[in-house]
């Protein structure tokens, strides 16, 4: 008996050992008080209410950076007399969504009252398997439709911030992310003897193959084009027609498709340097520590004010590349990253939080959150600038950067932002994404066919996602 | 006559609750509705409903049949089998030494302490340190080779599926290596010091005394590195997915990698994630049984074999004699 005892114990313990690192398979928190819809969504009508016991308000974030929007907005408004409880969970490692997740399936008083998402996943929470826990914005007292108008927010957030079952908007962002090629102006005037960003644009675009053409004059000189192939795949993403999934299944677009061919042709001729995005040889391409000089970057005002300016080598003209570079129409229109503020459905204080998300996305005044933030001034004169969601707002803002010799970087962003798409994307573009990167270099590396990397792709997209694949 | 005496059993049971209840609602709870979840059709984010599937088995099979499982299991054996030889040499090279009483080695603690460094780190730390180091087309890896004349041009390791496997394997062997080492000291530390004098008197040499007398007494300590390392070794996940994300081409895609990209990787497939959970449970329940089967005391079995012989010839004789 003992002994049968002793093996019962050991295999719980061992089970145990085994599996605990499951446990997060099993969400502890048995309670449905998030998932179903209980109430009907308050009339647009109706006066919103807050209920006057809730006193704390639960904000989740990837990244300081919203909390200390609304650290500036308790400072606007001194009757705000709520605890505002931040939960910062950072992206990296898939981190953040997991636990959002279950905070929002949660519910009850710790539950998130305003959530941030990016924009590799913020479908999900607008479109995909959590758009239910949205509220919409009209149901927080926010006139949206009249908003928008008058702050004259880029197409595509809203087509992003929109929630498809009942066409109403659930999310918008703050930050504008549509793309612009960034390039080097010394490298300009030594290849096609001028900078100007109009004539430049037109001799990199539009379409790929003028930008190819380019790629040729640069190496003529000795230059590479871009750093590495990720910097092509961000504009290559946005810009394609269809997104991974088209009625639940698998589609390649033939432009994603065509990149594994434009990857392979820039690594054959030596027209980038073979770096990865984020890496320390990226990083190297920016203040030409390269083994050939990098023409330039693709990537929206973020890329240049808060990555370029800390890798360029210098913190002034003549330093580095420091004030070498300029921006100009990319030869397609994308846009890249972003954050979009959700609010949840079953908060219980509607109109604060309305009033937040009214403050940080759709208010286009000289108080509203937007305009300190594109002109640097959220905490103090003489912050980073960047480009806003809300074309009104960058009017009337100064967008001149040091970085890019004086050049006002809104000219660009703000037809940028028209340019860009946000309808083809997939709640699953974050995985999909990677398993489709790391085939093309796996074939741009020499390592196997074309054939086989789309067929290892189509494998492991059907193998790790509910996606029917053919 | 027996007394009665004082029953402290009670204060054991009471000492033991905060385990057992954390147990029970961390542990017990989870493997439970893991196991149960796995006949279901649980999936998507946020649903707690669930319905059994009609063919109980569906996500078994379903799991079994595909290649990415399939890939994941060969390659949590090549990593570690080919971290774990290397471990358990040198980690019985260094006990060797540590114990010898001829050479009576000067500055043990420091070496012992720097052994077991690596693995304080933690393996993210790790993970990132390695990924710089072999970065491409710079970094400090390539810089050196490069400049020793050893390759002319930077190679990109973690597009090659062997040296990524390896270096991987180099991270686990260097930071369990010390551990190991640590657990088989104090298991020679263990050993009736009486065995080694009589060794010494009977003229036995170092590696002799390593070989003969340390090895066999250390068999039960190697039972349970061996199990608990198989069991950390097939359970691997921090490392290879901080490194390269279980790339290039799934070539370093562990068991572990499989069941949590099931779960969170976009479809949120629980019922999948647990029948792949189970599959490897039960993987590393029979490979542990067959390791208790091999390194059972054989010596004991046969004794107690003899004894029972012995009673049964001692019985026999009594009932003869009677």
């Amino acid at each position: 008996m003992k002994r049968v005892l002793a093996i019962l114990t050991t295999t719980i313990l061992v089970a145990a050992i085994v599996l605990t690192g499951c446990t997060p398979v099993a969400p502890s928190t048995g309670g449905s008080t998030g998932t179903a819809p209980t109430k009907a969504a308050t009339p647009a009508k109706a006066e919103v209410k807050d209920d006057p016991n809730v006193k704390v308000l639960n904000l989740w974030s990837f990244t300081e950076e919203v909390p200390k929007m609304l650290d500036k907005f308790k400072e606007l408004n001194k009757d705000f007399n709520f605890e505002i409880k931040t939960t910062i969970i950072a992206t990296t490692d898939g981190a953040y969504q997991p636990a959002l997740d279950q905070a929002l399936a949660a519910g009850g008083a710790d539950a998130p009252d305003i959530y941030c998402a990016e924009s590799a996943f913020v479908l999900k929470y607008t479109q995909g398997d959590a758009a239910d826990y949205a509220a919409p914005y009209e149901a927080l007292g926010i006139d949206v439709a009249n908003k928008l108008k008058e702050a004259d927010i880029a197409q595509y957030t809203i087509d992003i911030g929109t929630r498809p079952s009942d066409k109403k908007l659930v999310g918008l962002g703050y930050q504008a992310t549509g793309g612009a090629l960034i390039y080097r102006r010394s490298i300009a005037k030594d290849v096609w003897g001028t900078d100007d960003p109009d004539t430049i644009a037109s001799k990199v675009g539009p379409g790929w193959d003028k930008f190819f053409e380019a790629a040729k004059d640069l190496k003529a000189k000795g230059y590479g084009i871009v750093s590495g192939d990720g910097d092509l795949w961000h504009a290559v993403e946005g810009a394609s027609e269809k997104g991974w999934i088209v009625d639940g299944k698998l589609y390649i677009d033939p432009s994603r498709e065509a990149f594994l061919d434009q990857a392979k042709m820039l690594k054959d001729n030596g027209w980038h340097n073979d770096t990865q995005d984020w890496t320390d040889a990226w990083f190297a391409d920016m203040k030409d520590a390269g083994p050939q000089k990098i023409f330039g970057f693709f990537g929206p005002a973020w890329l240049i004010n808060y990555v370029l300016v800390d890798n360029v080598g210098g913190t002034k003209p003549g330093e580095g590349t420091f004030g070498d570079w300029a921006i100009c129409k990319p030869p397609v229109g994308f846009f890249w990253g972003g954050t979009w503020i959700i609010a949840n459905k079953d908060t219980k204080i509607p109109a604060t939080v309305g009033k937040i998300i009214e403050w940080i996305t759709l208010d286009s005044s000289e108080t509203g959150l937007q305009y300190f933030w594109a002109n640097g001034t959220l905490s103090g004169p003489g912050g980073t600038k960047d480009t806003v969601a809300s074309g009104t707002v960058m009017k009337k803002s100064d967008g001149s950067v040091a970085l890019l010799g004086g050049q006002n970087m809104f000219d660009v962003f703000i037809p940028a932002g028209a340019f860009a798409t946000g309808k083809n994307k997939t709640q699953y573009d974050e995985t999909i994404n990677l398993y489709w990167r790391n085939q093309v270099r796996e074939y741009t590396a020499g390592t196997k066919s074309r054939e086989q990397a789309i067929k290892d792709f189509k494998q492991q997209v059907a193998d790790n996602l509910d996606v029917i694949v053919e | 006559m027996r007394r009665k005496s004082v029953n402290y059993a009670k204060y054991g049971y009471l000492f033991s609750l905060p385990f057992v209840l954390a147990f029970l609602v961390f542990s017990l709870y989870p493997i439970i509705y893991t196991t149960v979840i796995g006949f279901t059709d649980l999936k998507g984010l946020g649903k707690t409903t669930f319905k059994f599937l009609s063919n109980p088995f569906q996500n078994y099979q379903a799991v079994l049949k595909t290649v990415s499982f399939q890939k994941a299991l060969v390659n949590t054996a090549i990593i570690w089998i080919i971290n774990f030889i290397p471990q358990l040499l040198l980690a019985l090279l260094l006990t060797a030494w540590f114990t010898n009483n001829r050479h009576k080695l000067r500055g043990q603690g420091i070496f012992k302490v720097m052994f077991y460094m690596p693995n304080i780190i933690t393996a993210a730390t790790v993970a990132l340190l390695f990924y710089a180091m072999f970065g491409y087309p710079k970094g400090p890896v390539n810089d050196l080779l490069m400049s020793l004349g050893i390759i002319d041009s930077p190679y990109y390791f973690l597009i090659h599926k062997w040296p990524t496997r390896g270096i991987i394997s180099f991270i686990q062997f260097w930071t369990w290596y010390g551990q190991t080492m640590i657990v088989f000291i104090s298991g020679v530390l263990g050993i009736n010091p009486e065995l080694f004098e009589a060794a010494d008197i009977d003229g036995a040499s170092g590696p002799q005394t390593f070989l003969y007398v340390t090895l066999p007494c250390l068999k039960t300590i190697m039972l349970f590195t061996l199990v608990t390392s198989m069991i950390g070794g097939l359970q691997m996940f921090d490392i290879p997915r901080l490194l390269n994300l279980g790339g290039p081409d799934q070539s370093t895609l562990t068991a572990s990698m499989f069941i949590y990209d099931q779960a969170f990787s976009g479809s949120y497939m629980y019922n999948r994630a647990s029948a792949a959970s189970m599959i490897l449970f039960a993987i590393i329940a029979v490979l542990s049984a067959i390791l208790f089967y091999i390194m059972r005391d054989k010596d004991a079995i046969r004794l107690a074999k003899e004894k029972k012989a012995r009673m049964k010839a001692w019985k026999a004789q009594r009932r003869a004699a009677r």
